[in-house]
């Protein structure tokens, strides 16, 4: 398929966002998939760290566990304070093998919406940073019930009267990744991914053979450029010449930056508001898809 | 591995029932079926079997299609399904193994129409909405058209304050629209929220099999979750969680009686005796 066609089919201009078709032209998209997993990468906390010096970490679900996959807690930034989430993979092998590589139980989002409560209760913004490559698939999680858990996160950042933004920082995987990304805006650094299902998994789906991932990648348009040529995320954080493993500081300034931006407006919406555009920019993600003729009317008359 | 029956089916009324209340709306289409029954093994006649709701003696209950489920649920003659002339397209150029133009051409000749219906229809009697899944298109995948039929029902549910049941039955979400198609989790439940929202009841009749993204969203939501006996009810299948953890299954793992064990279902009710459990469920929320 051609790199521009998603410009091509709904005549955007391929740097309508902050892009710079630049060397990522040349990047393969399984290139791109291995730089968002590059082991190098900064993880949620270092940005946090850099973001709110002065953050706070805090744990647990109220019910059962904690989920080290996920990162919660408070920290002032740009003299307010915060709630801040993230994914968090771990640096060495006893880290990660603690923080699950980053894949959430379901006492992970108990944990997010328990904190997003008290966000609403004190009137804090929310910024989510999405690093994952999925939800933990394992037996553990069936039995507490996992699917439900995302289900009804995703339900209940709908009704999250203070301001949300999300950026995929990393690896943006299927369900458990939405879980934590329904917000007023969503942005993506550069070399990010955000799709359906992880390369592996849309190949062991359409193949029954995970070896495919290469081929599943080309066709699946998970990279930052295809993303926000649909319109799924707003905005698309550059990173610096290589990707954000070279220079931790210049990545964090870029995407602070570009969230401070999206968050300031959302800061002074009237709660309603906000809620009601949270509710069409979800509901109407497609609607680039549905002006096709035969999709019928996008909004239906009033009953 | 399935509950036995509690009541006996004669005549298509169900007689150990308090309300005697059809167990078919209508008489249900044929299916496709295979010669023996996969769990006790006995010859099957599918006239018989189309009798008593594709439900076998040992009390295995066949897959049913959508319309199978529009005729088990809807009254004669009641249903009035909405938005089928929204359709799907191919708009990732999805090529390898099999462009998905194809597929949807192909279900399209066969009779299909998309993974999801959605209409009106009245349930012995009391006005719904119902949404039903069809595993024969795309293995029931929720999909932009899916998404939005669902997402338009709800909405219109929630402004007439008419109940919905929904009938599952998916792998998820279709990998042949990409990232779009993961973004119907997040379109179905702001538009469910509303539903809630605005105090309509919502049941959602979990069949088998019922996985990934769909489980994930609206699936589990209901107001009351009902699961038929036997029906495979998770998140990530058995299959990648043995790939990915090395882990022994125990049987009946995922189960819909597994998942009653584990509070995710209210109900595991036999086919021949929801059509009653709905009607009671919708009198008592209504009531």
């Amino acid at each position: 398929m051609p790199a521009n066609f998603w410009s091509r089919t709904l005549g955007l201009s391929w740097e309508f966002g902050t892009m710079r078709p630049r060397e990522r032209d040349t990047l393969s998209v399984w290139q791109v998939v291995e730089l968002a997993r590059h082991p190098d990468r900064p993880y949620s906390l270092d940005y946090i760290k850099r973001m709110a010096p002065d953050f706070v970490e805090l744990h647990g679900d109220r019910i059962s566990h904690d989920d080290p996959a996920l990162v919660a807690g408070l920290g002032t930034w740009h003299g307010r304070t915060t709630v801040f989430f993230g994914h968090q993979k771990g640096r060495t092998l006893a880290e990660r093998v603690r923080r699950n590589w980053g894949m959430m139980h379901p006492e992970g989002y108990r944990k997010a919406l328990r904190i997003a409560r008290q966000a609403v209760k004190f009137g804090f913004p929310i910024v989510s940073l999405v690093d994952t490559p999925g939800a933990f698939p394992g037996a553990a999680a069936e039995e507490r019930g996992i699917a439900a858990a995302i289900a009804g996160a995703i339900m209940e950042w709908f009704e999250t009267p203070v301001p949300i933004v999300a950026a995929v920082i990393g690896e943006g995987g299927s369900g458990g990744a939405l879980g934590m990304a329904v917000a007023d805006r969503v942005l993506m650094l550069e070399n990010s991914t955000y799709s359906v299902a992880s390369p592996e998994a849309a190949a062991s789906i359409v193949w029954r053979d995970n070896a495919r991932k290469v081929e599943a990648a080309d066709q699946l348009q998970l990279t930052s450029r295809d993303l926000l040529a649909m319109g799924v995320v707003e905005e698309v954080v550059p990173e610096p010449e290589g990707g954000a493993h070279v220079d931790y500081e210049g990545t964090a300034v870029a995407l602070e930056n570009a969230l401070w931006r999206h968050l300031q407006p959302l800061l002074t919406m009237p709660v309603d508001e906000l809620l009601q555009h949270r509710y069409e920019r979800f509901r109407y993600i497609d609607s680039l898809i549905a002006a096709h003729p035969d999709f019928g009317p996008k909004v239906e008359p009033k009953v | 591995m399935s509950l036995p029956f509690r009541g006996r089916v004669r005549e298509g009324v169900l007689l150990v029932s308090m309300v005697h209340v059809p167990v078919t709306g209508t008489k249900l289409p044929p299916i496709a079926l295979s010669t023996n029954c996969p769990s006790c093994g006995v010859g099957l006649v599918p006239e018989e079997l189309r009798e008593q709701a594709y439900v076998c003696d040992c009390g295995h209950h066949f897959r049913m299609h959508g319309d199978a489920w529009i005729a088990l649920l809807a009254d004669e003659g009641s249903w009035r399904e909405r938005w089928a002339d929204v359709r799907p397209h191919d708009l990732l150029d999805w090529k390898v193994p099999k462009p998905y133009q194809q597929t949807i051409d192909q279900a399209r000749q066969e009779g299909l129409n998309e993974a999801v219906r959605t209409g009106t229809a009245t349930l012995a009697g009391r006005p719904v909405w119902l949404g039903v899944f069809d595993f024969r298109f795309v293995g029931g995948t929720l999909s932009i058209v899916a998404g939005e039929r669902l997402a338009r029902g709800f909405e219109q549910a929630a402004a007439s304050h008419t109940p919905y049941v929904l009938v599952t039955a998916s792998g998820g979400a279709r990998m042949q629209e990409g990232v779009l198609a993961l973004m119907q989790l997040a379109k179905v439940n702001a538009a469910l929220g509303r539903l809630h929202a605005a105090r309509v009841p919502y049941f959602s009749v979990l069949t088998d099999p019922t996985f990934g993204g769909v489980s994930a969203s609206l699936a589990l939501l209901g107001d009351v979750n009902l699961a038929e006996p036997g029906a495979a009810i998770g998140f990530t299948g058995a299959r990648v969680i043995k790939q990915a953890t090395y882990a022994d299954l125990p049987p009946g793992f995922q189960s819909a009686e597994f998942q009653l064990e584990c509070g995710q279902v209210d109900l595991v009710v036999p086919r021949v005796e929801l059509r009653e459990r709905l009607a009671r469920l919708l009198d008592l929320y209504t009531g």
